[in-house]
């Protein structure tokens, strides 16, 4: 009869309050979408990093005058280096071919040159071990002393940037995620004391027929649940939409044709983390509220 | 029942109860009486734990209210019926949610608890209006409510703060009757008023205070 009770109390409370708990509400969802924003902007590069972080490959120019004898020893010690998992050769003919191929009207360049500037290379694919950047670099160092070899060439450096990036954004995140949530508290708190203002003097009649702080808090505390749990299932329908949209604008734009796997993705955690956060926020600003007041109001 | 050892209660400068000590026993009808300002309703308050003594000890049912934790009032309080002067009541609920509160905050199963609620109505002659909301009924009636309120959980004492405060003298004497019929089924009451007719037919002990001191108490000597 208590827990019927209660949770009568509690929908009362926002049937009573709906004006609060509608602001309350969309506050809670727009601040919760600039969080998601920031959580998905994040999450999606952190992911484009790992992507990108796994092409890694790592080209080595062979000396055009190297003999045969000498490219073929330097495949055989980067076959057997353990960093490396593929090696792949590619020719002086193969090497123009795909440049060709990829920029037909630079090729034209090419065709006034006498004979085939390109040199030779190996493309040497790295074990998910060596990937980070002080193993490339000393696996390029390595590579650089064997005879034949001109140029070790890799893209390491803006992955570097990327990283760095990223973990600006991690700390941006923890930052703003702060700031929002304290503002989310702030926000629910304030409609919470509202509600409790409101029915300051039920309030004082439930505690002269003997019902307990916790009694007196408990449909608080769900009212402030449910208003959390409802701005952060707002929050999620505006960022699908938003994501949705902003998903649709880059496939129509063609730019990643091939390379659809790097489009943005939106993790179902995304969705769990924010309906949670919604529900926690409005829990923790109820509670904070609420037995703010009754210490306050302690007989 | 109830024991007080030189009881007082300051509010900035105003002594609203000074050295208070009187004891009341178990099935005792104490009338407490005296002008407005007398100190009655801080009395009534030190008992059921709304207000702290800044001296002085508070025996209750052999429990001292003065050194009682926040968290243990409200355990108090269900020992006990409060009636007020303004009734405390929720509009908003019907007579009926509004009787059975105090079983709901104590965990009384449903059946037992409409049990008890339908026969406090009947006793208080209220159980025709009980879908009715509160807001909309007489003052004696939303009084007759309160009362039934406190009684609901069968309390073995009932304090009462000018309970016909706002009634007629018609109504009054309806109330007296009542709050008579509960102490005669051994419900210990202390009931505070300035209202002599209502000391005149509740024919209790009269304990009369006087800026906040106990000037005469019929039953000093008990």
């Amino acid at each position: 009869m208590r827990l019927l009770y209660l949770l009568r109390e509690a929908i009362t409370n926002l049937r009573v309050n709906r004006g609060n708990v509608l602001i309350g509400i969309v506050t809670t969802a727009f601040t919760l979408v600039c969080f998601g924003v920031f959580v998905l902007l994040y999450l999606n590069l952190k992911s484009l990093t790992g992507t990108l972080q796994g092409d890694i490959e790592v080209v080595v120019y062979l000396d055009p005058g190297a003999s045969e004898q000498v490219v073929s020893l330097v495949q055989k010690r980067l076959g057997a280096e353990s960093a490396a998992v593929a090696l792949t050769f590619v020719s002086k003919e193969q090497a123009l071919r795909e440049f060709s191929e990829q920029f037909p009207a630079e090729s034209l360049l090419l065709e006034g040159m006498d004979g085939n500037p390109l040199p030779a290379s190996v493309v040497v694919r790295l074990s998910p071990r060596f990937l980070d950047t002080e193993s490339l670099s000393a696996f390029a160092e390595r590579v650089r002393q064997l005879p034949g070899v001109t140029h070790v060439a890799y893209s390491q450096d803006w992955i570097d940037t990327l990283t760095l990036v990223v973990s600006y954004f991690e700390l941006g995140a923890v930052v703003i995620g702060t700031i929002l949530a304290v503002a989310t508290v702030t926000i629910i708190a304030n409609t919470i004391r509202l509600s409790l203002y409101t029915r300051k003097e039920e309030i004082e009649i439930l505690r002269l027929i003997g019902a307990t702080g916790v009694f007196i808090a408990i449909p608080y505390v769900i009212e402030g649940t449910i208003l959390g749990a409802a701005g952060g299932g707002l929050s999620l329908a505006l960022l699908k939409g938003i994501f949705e949209f902003f998903r649709l604008e880059l496939n129509a734009s063609g730019w990643f044709v091939g390379v659809e796997h790097i489009l943005p993705v939106f993790p179902r955690q995304v969705s769990f983390l924010l309906v949670m956060t919604g529900m926690l926020l409005g829990c923790g600003s109820s509670v904070l509220s609420v037995f703010g007041l009754m210490k306050r109001r302690h007989r | 029942m109830i024991q007080l050892f030189h009881v007082s209660k300051f509010y900035d400068r105003c002594t609203a109860l000074d050295d208070v000590s009187f004891r009341i026993d178990k099935g005792e009808c104490v009338i407490l009486t005296g002008p407005s300002g007398a100190g009655k309703t801080t009395l009534l308050k030190v008992i059921f734990g709304a207000e702290i003594p800044d001296s002085g000890q508070i025996l209750v049912q052999n429990r001292n209210v003065a050194r009682l934790r926040g968290g243990a009032i409200p355990y108090l309080r269900r020992t006990m019926g409060i009636v007020l002067q303004n009734f405390q009541l929720l509009p908003r609920k019907t007579v009926y949610e509004n009787v059975i509160l105090p079983l709901v905050i104590q965990g009384v199963t449903r059946r037992l608890a409409r049990k008890q609620v339908l026969g406090v109505l009947k006793a208080v002659g209220m159980d025709h209006k009980q879908t009715i909301h509160t807001g909309v009924l007489s003052a004696g009636e939303q009084q007759r409510i309160c009362i039934a309120r406190a009684i609901v959980n069968s309390p073995i004492l009932l304090l009462a703060d000018e309970p016909t405060g706002n009634l007629d003298a018609e109504l009054t004497v309806e109330i007296v009757e009542l709050f008579k019929r509960i102490h005669a089924e051994g419900t210990t009451i202390l009931l505070a008023t300035h209202n002599q007719r209502v000391v005149e037919q509740m024919n209790g002990r009269v304990v009369h205070l006087q800026a906040g001191r106990v000037v005469s108490d019929d039953g000093a000597t008990s």
